[in-house]
């Protein structure tokens, strides 16, 4: 029987997970790491590496490799304009309804490039269970609206999986912690990623068929992470190099890369450390170094935590409840390990949360019991979950009437009726939109759709039209004709995002792309990997500390490049895979040699490059 | 009870009669939902206004259990549709059960009751004075905000409209006192069997209630937006 998984699809990272012997578990990479980074690169050939391979030429091939674009699903072109600013999207000029992105000298939609994660994700599960894996259920932000939902399900389609349920970050974190710390009573999980941010507050409770997880409210920001952490940092140092001048650092395309890579490493080694260095190769071959303290970190970034902190009180709001009436609170997301962020929490609360299990794991944890949930049949859990944004119809002057108020348990449903207000008018108009706001100008347009009518006097017409969000928190729209009683269909165009004949196309085209041979994929992810050790490794033997090192050391260093290179020559992809090990054991003094230099603390077993 | 599964037919699956219910008795099968089922009838209660909310809450969880789209995920696509139909109809009840003054609103609009028509805009006869008083007070804020010379004016303005917003927000339980009066009277009623014109003059009364209460909730975020801006 085929495999159904739990894939997290993260902005930063994804991962997928497995339930056996009735505990999830993440299913490793080629690398060994369960986490995949969410990176994207093609090739002039049009062949797509993904995942640790992808990153690294984020540093060599920057125009022809995309990270982060979780930020462009469901989303049009007028939404990203701040985005651009701070991300290198390349947005195709001739993107309308949907965003498509220029990698190289090919176009992909924001789905498509997702798409390329999955499957490289589907096939590490497969290469793991040995046997085909078609089925998933894959997490959103529990504040992503309809468009971004639908996007995240094309994706799933796309990669050849059939979604059998999007679940809610945070609700699925709460799902994992449920079945970990047998917690019960009211729980609120502050979900802080790489690019989105969610608060859930739920209610756990015990009945005779099992736990309910039942989500009271949600709120959140789609465009708010460790991404805004990053570019604070980066605009941060990039002032302070404009201030001393660094030859030949233009601050983009690698070298906006590089900068990145420089604070991301800082901001990390921050939530261990009270000071570091930001500290990257300059381009005249000596080395970029500033020293940074947690107490400047915490200043630059606290405006962004305190942004957390507004939809937090928000759905406590709508759930009528007060922070201090939490019996837990759970950490959820790789930017919840920044001490600031934890002391936030703790302070908002005012009690301790729980981080007992990997924040960045967790997530694709409680998707997998989902998928386990939904493949077994074995029920003693269930998910309510809600609708985190109001869905409304545009009515009279651009006024917006809601119809499902945001917080209601999916699946919900509203019905309304409508009819006409001339003779023989044969369309009705209907404009679906989702959001808080009373003018349809401010909230987000889902959909347009013309309800068709035979002709007849004003008013005879009786339509009941069905506005129904599914477990997904997907709208569906049916219609009925109330003296026929006969089912209407209603073509729904969505305003963001693909319709079904675009998909259908782009699944026709995608098929090149799944018969890529496997051998071949490994292969050119090898070499892109000795690629990048190589660069490295010539780059920390310009660097004074070689001078430290043994000759036999530096013997074993020339020798391992040598083979390196020879191999990458070949086509045997284990080959390369072998040689690049060596060549990252012979280089492994020199890397600490750096470390220690740089940080004062002795850090072993590095490989050169994470230095 | 009202059947809450189309009468009169057979189960689709295997054919067996039945009187309502979400499932079919004989095959266990879910069945396609009967149009316009109320959902005090959805839950197999009675169309009483008092309801104990953890028993509510109890029943919804029970429901859950059987009729979510999680149980559906290997079935055909009928029973997906009408799981889906189904948990989507609970949800939509529950919401609107387990406040009471939903609950009232929904008793009303089940039975074509409610009406809000002009009077949602119309102020109360008694509360017309009020009223102008009050939208008077609102325009005296806005000319001193935007002229804003005298501090100690806007003070004492501010102090005169957070009083009158108190005195409205006791007018407001006043209304959900009253509404909670119509209500049990209503209950009774059920009890007693009463006829068609009582009920409808009881539907009528917490109609009238309904919009006063919805007028003056308007009132008061007005002035709660007018102070937040001041």
């Amino acid at each position: 029987m085929a495999r159904t998984v739990g894939i997290d699809l993260g902005t930063t990272y994804s991962l997928v997970a497995y339930v056996a012997d009735g505990l999830p578990r993440v299913i490793p990479g080629p690398y060994g790491s369960p986490l995949c980074p969410s990176v994207v690169s093609v090739d002039a050939d049009g062949s797509v590496v993904v995942g640790e391979p992808a990153r690294r030429r984020l540093l060599t091939q920057s125009d022809r490799t995309i990270y982060s674009a979780k930020r462009l699903m469901g989303r049009g072109v007028a939404d990203v304009q701040d985005e651009l600013k701070l991300f290198p999207f390349r947005i195709d000029p001739d993107s309308q309804h949907v965003i498509r992105v220029r990698l190289g000298d090919r176009v992909f939609t924001a789905p498509e490039i997702s798409a390329f994660i999955l499957r490289e994700l589907k096939s590490w599960a497969e290469d793991f269970f040995k046997e085909p894996v078609e089925r998933a259920v894959i997490t959103v932000p529990a504040y992503f609206n309809d468009a971004q939902r639908q996007a995240t399900k094309d994706a799933g389609r796309l990669a050849g999986l059939e979604v059998l349920r999007l679940v809610n970050e945070p609700t699925a974190a709460a799902l994992a912690y449920g079945l970990h710390e047998k917690q019960r009573g009211l729980v609120a999980v502050y979900d802080f990623g790489g690019g989105t941010f969610d608060i859930s507050v739920l209610k756990l409770v015990s009945t005779g068929e099992g736990d309910i997880y039942q989500v009271l409210s949600t709120n959140g920001d789609t465009h708010l992470g460790g991404d805004d952490i990053d570019n604070v940092l980066r605009a941060a140092e990039w002032e302070e190099i404009q201030k001393i001048g660094l030859n030949g650092f233009s601050g983009l395309g690698e070298h906006a890369q590089m900068l990145r890579e420089a604070v991301i490493a800082a901001k990390h080694e921050l939530s261990l450390v009270d000071k570091t260095f930001v500290k990257f190769p300059a381009p005249d071959g000596g080395w970029y170094k500033r020293e940074i303290t947690r107490e400047e970190f915490e200043r630059a970034i606290a405006p962004i935590i305190e942004r957390t902190i507004g939809p937090v009180k928000l759905a406590l709001a709508d759930a009528h409840l007060k922070p201090a009436q939490m019996d837990e609170v759970v950490l959820v997301g790789g930017s919840t390990r920044i001490p600031l962020v934890r002391r936030r929490v703790e302070e908002f609360f005012t009690r301790k949360p729980h981080f007992e299990l990997n924040p960045d794991e967790v997530v694709a944890l409680g998707a997998a019991v989902q998928a386990d949930i939904l493949e077994s049949g074995v029920k003693n859990m269930l998910l309510l979950d809600v609708t985190p944004l109001s869905l409304g119809i545009e009515t009279m002057g651009g006024v917006i009437a809601k119809i499902i108020p945001r917080n209601s348990t999916i699946p919900a449903s509203a019905q309304e009726l409508y009819t006409t207000g001339v003779d023989n008018q044969t369309g009705i108009d209907i404009h679906v939109l989702q959001g808080e706001r009373e003018l349809a100008k401010d909230c987000r347009s889902l959909a347009r759709f013309q309800l068709k009518i035979p002709p007849a006097p004003a008013g005879h017409a009786r339509v009941e039209v069905k506005f129904l969000i599914d477990a997904n928190g997907i709208l569906q729209v049916h219609a009925r004709d109330l003296h026929t009683a006969e089912a209407r269909s209603v073509e729904v165009q969505p305003s963001y995002g693909l319709n079904d004949a675009e998909v259908e196309k782009m699944l026709e085209d995608s098929i090149e792309f799944a018969e890529q041979d496997f051998s071949e994929r490994q292969l050119i992810e090898a070499r892109t990997e000795a690629e990048s050790i190589l660069l490295a490794t010539s780059k920390a033997l310009a660097d004074d500390m070689a001078a430290e090192l043994a000759a036999d050391e530096r013997r074993n260093i020339d020798a391992a490049i040598s083979l390196l290179r020879a191999a990458v020559l070949g086509s045997d992809y284990k080959l390369i895979r072998a040689r690049v090990d060596a060549l990252n054991q012979a280089t492994m003094h020199l890397a600490e040699l750096m470390m220690n230099r740089v940080l004062h603390v002795a850090v072993e077993g590095k490989r050169l490059e994470e230095v | 009870m009202t059947a809450i599964t189309k009468k009169g037919t057979v189960c689709w699956r295997c054919h067996a009669p039945h009187s309502g219910g979400h499932f079919c008795a004989a095959c266990g099968k879910i069945q396609p939902l009967a149009r316009g089922t109320d959902y005090f009838a959805f839950f197999g209660l009675p169309q009483k206004l008092w309801l104990d909310c953890a028993e509510l809450e109890k029943l919804f969880h029970q429901l859950s259990w059987k009729l979510h789209p999680d149980n559906f995920v290997r079935a055909g696509e009928y029973e997906r549709e009408l799981s889906l139909e189904r948990s989507s109809q609970l949800n939509d009840a529950y919401r609107a059960l387990r406040d009471p003054v939903a609950r009232v609103e929904y008793l009303l609009a089940h039975a074509g009751m409610r009406k809000e028509g002009a009077a949602k805009q119309q102020a109360p006869p008694e509360l017309l004075e009020e009223v102008f008083e009050l939208n008077e007070s609102l325009d005296e804020l806005r000319t001193a905000r935007a002229s804003s010379t005298d501090d100690s004016h806007l003070a004492s303005l501010k102090q005169h409209l957070e009083a009158e917003e108190r005195k409205l927000e006791t007018k407001l339980r006043e209304v959900d006192e009253e509404l909670k009066r119509i209500a049990t009277e209503w209950d009774a009623a059920f009890d007693a069997g009463a006829d068609q014109s009582q009920r409808k003059a009881l539907m009528s009364r917490m109609n009238d209630v309904l919009n006063r209460r919805s007028y003056i909730r308007n009132l008061v975020a007005n002035v709660q937006k007018e102070l937040a801006e001041a």
